[in-house]
């Protein structure tokens, strides 16, 4: 049996990579035009060249987002695309057009087609179909339990894909169009307002029967299936992935290292302790900046699983810079700055070759070689000497006391 | 093009059924009166009698546990011999298959079906009818359904669904403020945002929960140019008083370039509520930095 696979998200090029030199096995991204997350940077044809050749180096697979729910004017130029897409070695394209099968075929055999979870696919006579008409893969709807996974994986030779974390759409993907009512936003054309977030005053007829200190919202929680990442492995899923293409280079980082190393663990050692996975909780729990839990996999989802008092998510600011070279002879680092922090903190650096060193920051340096006591400026670079051995696309982050 | 009305609970069927072509009722229809067993046997020897169509409804999603309990019910389907099974799970594709029930298979995605190119894919894999998405503009509805001519079906009057969660809104509402109520299957609760006034229906079943359009979707203007492509017009009854349904019933049935005026005029006086035409001529495809 072929190894699990761990699918990231990549909003641009930069994420892409560091989704890669992280630990993913494949990334999936938009393009500029029939993808999803319109907000998310996207992948002009010269990224998507360039992320091509940058993940034949590592091994990795490309997969692009075509998946929005298409109207007719939405096709104009798929067919070119999609032979783009192929020509240049994208490995495949994840799609919620059921035409698209057949057109994809037609000009650009060697991309797999894999059925986005906006066709909300419960079950293996489903997964049957899609393979009918040309399913590559098939991405599982969010809504599946883990019991009803494995049963569908014992039940179809399709290969599949499931969601292991990070946002859930609190109605079945592609069968909620509340964000065009609420705000003219096409929610299965990039769109999504996330009207589900919002807070609803709820009325039996004229009398409001909801509690004024706590409105009604459908927001869930975000997905953590840590828990069953072993159980998928055991019943042969293709494919974990990981949600988030809007999601920061941070986010990114953390996440696929830690279910990187997760999975390496099970393969290598056949199990994973609960001291183990407490330390991978612990490590995504880094990364979060909302509230989680298991979803639909072990079951229904309860009020317990649901958010009545946020709104939106957070935003961390424990990372605080980027590694874009390090000179072992001096033991000389520069850093891009991306969040505000000072002399005297105490940093805790990850990457995909050094797990959470820790060092306090004495001197820092401006590009003039003037000291900084305080870097508050996003995007600046400074230089600064680190008692370990750094590379270049490790992160910093400041560690609480 | 056939008229068809959903039906809301079993009393209206005999006030219905003589204005319409044909019935839609279902045990797991999700957007509509819950039928049990018995009464569908019942009401399709009274549609049969009356020489009226029946059309069942399969618009849940199945989950792998539910795959025998769906066998069962496709067993008892075919028994029936009903005009039409709307679906927009794929694994009813498969499993009736399995019972020579391909041919009756109309797909409504609901919220999926917004293009000629789809809607062909799947007419050329042998379902009847393709029911367009509601979100579609009047245009982009004339489009599909010239290319794809008297095999589109279209709901034309009634409130849109918004929105289908496997999640119970209302039952973890209620928990999490400490607070009982009779919510499941009630027509009469209401969202109403924050900072927006739209009265948006939520009802719960055993299935999940589901949102509904603050208004009730018509398009009497449009209806007459566009009848001669369609296959099927739905009108919904859920949420809707008995004598509107019956009376739209009724003047749908007799509609015309000629008369539509009459006709929308006098539902809007005979039965005022919040009527509109949707996302018509409203196209949603407003990006998020617009």
């Amino acid at each position: 049996m072929s190894k699990i696979e761990l699918l990231a998200p990549a909003k641009d090029l930069q994420k892409a990579k560091i989704a890669i030199m992280y630990g993913a096995d494949a990334v999936y991204v938009g393009g500029k035009s029939f993808s999803l997350r319109s907000r998310a940077s996207n992948f002009t044809i010269d990224d998507l060249r360039e992320l091509c050749s940058f993940k034949k180096d590592y091994g990795a697979r490309l997969y692009v987002t075509v998946n929005i729910v298409f109207h007719d004017d939405d096709y104009e130029g798929i067919r070119e695309y999609l032979k783009i897409l192929d020509d240049m070695g994208v490995d495949g394209i994840i799609i919620s057009s059921l035409a698209l099968l057949r057109v994809a075929k037609q000009v650009a055999p060697g991309l797999e087609c894999h059925i986005s979870t906006q066709l909300s696919s419960l079950n293996s006579l489903a997964v049957e179909t899609l393979k009918e008409y040309g399913a590559d893969r098939v991405v599982l709807a969010r809504e599946a339990s883990m019991d009803q996974i494995r049963r569908i994986a014992q039940r179809t030779s399709v290969p599949l894909e499931v969601f292991i974390h990070g946002g859930m759409c609190s109605n079945y993907s592609g069968r909620c169009v509340l964000s065009n009512r609420m705000t003219l936003r096409d929610a299965n054309r990039g769109g999504c307002a996330h009207s589900c977030r919002w807070k609803y005053h709820l009325f039996a007829g004229d009398e409001i029967i909801s509690n004024p200190n706590c409105l009604l919202s459908m927001s869930s929680k975000d997905l953590r299936a840590s828990a069953y990442v072993e159980d998928m492995i055991r019943c042969g899923i293709a494919s974990l992935k990981i949600e988030g293409r809007m999601k920061s280079e941070y986010y990114i980082g953390q996440v696929v290292k830690t279910y990187r190393q997760m999975i390496d663990e099970i393969y290598f050692k056949g199990h994973l302790t609960e001291d183990r996975l407490a330390y991978y909780d612990e490590e995504l729990s880094k990364a979060e900046n909302r509230p989680s839990d298991d979803g639909f996999l072990s079951g229904d989802c309860d009020n317990t699983k649901h958010l009545y008092g946020v709104n939106g998510a957070g935003v961390t600011h424990d990372y605080v810079a980027y590694v874009h070279r390090y000179d072992e002879a001096r033991s000389l680092c520069m850093i891009e700055v991306k969040n505000i922090f000072k002399r005297g903190d105490r940093i805790e650096v990850f990457g995909p070759q050094v797990d959470n060193e820790q060092f306090v920051i004495d001197q820092m340096f401006d590009q003039s070689w003037n000291a900084v006591d305080l870097a508050n400026k996003p995007t600046q670079l400074l230089f600064l000497r680190i008692p370990f051995k750094v590379h270049q696309g490790d992160m910093f982050r400041r560690v609480s006391l | 093009m056939e008229l068809l009305a959903t039906l809301r609970k079993r009393e209206l069927l005999e006030k219905v059924l003589p204005f319409v072509d044909g019935i839609i009722v279902g045990k797991f229809f999700t957007s509509s009166y819950h039928c049990t067993l018995k009464e569908i046997v019942e009401i399709n020897v009274i549609c049969k009698a009356s020489q009226k169509k029946i059309y069942l409804v399969l618009d849940d999603f199945i989950s792998e546990d539910d795959i025998d309990a769906l066998y069962r019910y496709l067993e008892f389907i075919k028994k029936l011999e009903p005009d039409g099974i709307y679906f927009h799970d794929f694994g009813i594709v498969a499993a009736a298959k399995r019972y020579g029930l391909s041919d009756k298979l109309i797909y409504d995605g609901k919220t999926v079906a917004c293009n000629s190119l789809d809607t062909a894919f799947l007419l050329s894999k042998g379902i009847d009818s393709v029911v367009l998405s509601r979100e579609l503009t009047l245009e982009e509805i004339f489009r599909i359904a010239k290319n794809n001519p008297r095999q589109i079906d279209l709901q034309i009057f009634g409130h849109q669904r918004l929105s289908y969660s496997k999640r119970r809104f209302l039952t973890n509402y209620f928990k999490e403020i400490n607070k009982e109520y009779g919510y499941l299957g009630n027509e009469d609760l209401y969202l109403v945002e924050e900072q927006r006034d739209y009265k948006l229906p939520i009802i719960e079943n055993e299935e999940g929960t589901f949102i509904y359009s603050d208004y009730v979707f018509e398009m009497i203007n449009e209806l007459p140019e566009l009848m001669p492509y369609l296959k099927r017009g739905i009108v919904d009854s859920l949420f809707i008083e008995d004598q509107t349904i019956i009376d739209v019933c009724r003047d749908l049935r007799r509609l015309s370039s000629e008369n539509k005026r009459f006709i929308r005029d006098n539902l809007y006086h005979n039965h005022p509520d919040v009527y509109a035409s949707g996302f018509l001529y409203q196209r949603t495809n407003i990006s998020k930095d617009e």
